[in-house]
Parts: C-alpha cells; structure tokens; sequence
C-alpha cells in the first residue's frame, strides 16, 4: 500500500485507539466518593486485569503514534513543490519525444532492410528451384 | 410479487439509420459537460478539487502560506493530538462535564491531520507521472539498442552469406 494510504490508515487506527482508551476506561472505572456526606457508593466489580489496561492502551496509543511519526520520516517527499514538479515532467516529455522519435527511425530502417532481406530470399529460393533439375 | 419492465431504450437510434454507409448523416454525440451538473437530483462538478477547510467550517491549524512543509505540520499536528488526549484524560478525571470541548479540539486536530494528507495526493500524482515517464525513457532507449544490435548482426551475417558465396 502506498505510503500516504498508510499514513491515513494509522491516523485512522490512532483515532480508535483514543475512543476505545477513554471508552473503556470511563466505562469499568470504580466509582468515586464525592463528599464525605455522601457514603460511599456501591461499585460493580471491575473486570479482571483492570489495573493493566491504562498501561497497555496507553502504550499501545504511544507505539502507535511512534509509528506515524517513523511513516513521516519514510514520506518520499521531494523538495520542490508543484512548479518544480512540473518542469521535470516537461523536461521528461521532451526527452521522451526524442527517444520516440530514434526509435521509430530504427524501426523504420530495420523494416526496410527485412524486405529487402525476404525479397533476395525469394529470389534465391526461386533460383534453387529454377535450376535443379527434375530427374 | 410485481415487477416492473425496464424502461425502453431511447428513441434516438433511428437517427443513426444510414451510419454505416454515412457516418455524417447522424448526430454527432453530445459535447462533454463543463462546470456544475444535476445528476439524479445531485449537484456534482466537473472541477475535481480538494475544498479547502475553510470553506468545510474547520479551523485551519496548521501554518498557511504557499508552500506548507508537510513533514513538520503532520509531526507537530501529532504532538498536539497527543496532548489533546492526555487533557481528555484529565478532565474526564476532575471536571467530567466539560468533555465537548476537549472532544471538539481532538476531531478538530484529526480534520486537519487528514486534510493535509489528501493535499498531499496531487504531489503524489505527479511523482508517479515523472516515474512512468523515465521507465518509458528507459524502455525506449533499450529497444533502441535492441534494434540497432539486431541490425548489426544481420548485417555480419549477410557478408558472411556473400563471402561464403564467393568462395564457392
């Protein structure tokens, strides 16, 4: 996949990373106590391994992010910007037209020189023909 | 169960009657469209780019000017998303209520950080423009020295033919 697919794909997965740390976390986080008037509330039992879970999403938040910042520095981006850009593909569609241009020269020169070729071995074939006797 | 007959084909195909025998005695086809068009209630334009976010309502973060340096944008934009979380974070812990916002600058960052990608596709184009064209410079020149190689050897092997000839 191309490079700025990639780039979007883990912005895309930092974005899902996010609401799935906050959502998570605001969903199985015990519950506080608020003011010392108040008792304290009855807490749903947290699911297992629940002190683990900022610290592998947070790290897998920051790892992805890492990996973004490494696609950044992979981004093939040529200095230059548009004008530059442009200049190149006149220059590259110059140089192409000449090429063509040999090209179909030597083509046309090898095309000439195969009929020429076919016509002396017709020729020659019919000269073997002429000449050998029936016997 | 009703179905419904697929509507008939337009009445148009009488006018190309004698296109074989005279391609000119039929209309030729519609010019191609320039601008805005309705299709199926839809407006759509011809005009294929990227709107800018101002015009979709979003403030723009990163630094305007001519040339925008992408790499530095895009790493500082991530920076900020970061911080932007870990302030979510925090305010769900101390003041839950005032989420919208926090939530509003991150979609706010995430807007930007894909608008600057998607600009990013015409440089793209272009590059891989100047990429086929030198492989096609490359081919080209290669059949060139095919043929003249070509040329070459037969050229040998008809002195040859004419020498083993003329020694017979």
């Amino acid at each position: 996949m191309d490079i700025i697919s990639q780039l979007q794909e883990q912005v895309d997965t930092i974005a899902s990373l996010t609401f799935n740390m906050i959502g998570t976390l605001q969903r199985d986080a015990p519950p506080v106590r608020l003011s010392p008037d108040y008792p304290q509330p009855t807490a749903n039992p947290p699911p297992e391994d629940f002190a683990d879970q900022p610290k592998l999403m947070s790290a897998a938040l920051v790892k992805a992010a890492k990996q973004f910042d490494a696609l950044l520095t992979a981004l093939p981006l040529a200095e230059g910007g548009e004008e530059a850009q442009m200049k190149r593909i006149a220059e590259l569609k110059a140089e192409n037209d000449v090429v063509g241009q040999e090209l179909q020269r030597q083509l046309e020169a090898a095309e000439k020189e195969l009929q020429q070729v076919r016509g002396l071995f017709s020729q020659a074939t019919d000269n073997c023909l002429n000449l050998k006797k029936p016997d | 169960m009703a179905t419904a007959a697929y509507p008939p084909p337009p009445p148009y195909y009488r006018l190309y009657k004698d296109y074989l025998h005279n391609p000119k005695s039929a209309p030729e086809p519609p010019p191609p469209i320039e601008g805005t068009y309705l299709c199926f209630g839809g407006n759509y334009t011809t005009d294929d780019v990227l709107p800018s976010l101002e015009e979709q309502g979003v403030p723009q973060l990163y630094p305007k000017g001519p040339n925008v340096d992408f790499k530095k944008a895009l790493r500082s934009l991530n920076r900020d998303l970061q911080l932007h979380i870990l302030e979510l974070a925090d305010v769900l812990i101390d003041r839950p209520s005032q989420y919208a916002r926090r939530v509003e600058d991150i979609s706010i960052i995430f807007k930007n950080l894909h608008h600057l990608l998607n600009s990013l596709r015409p440089h793209q184009a272009r590059a891989t423009l100047i990429h086929i064209l030198e492989l096609q410079i490359q081919r080209r020149k290669q059949a060139v020295e095919d043929i003249k190689r070509r040329r070459e050897d037969a050229q040998k092997l008809l002195a040859e033919a004419v020498g083993t000839l003329d020694g017979q």
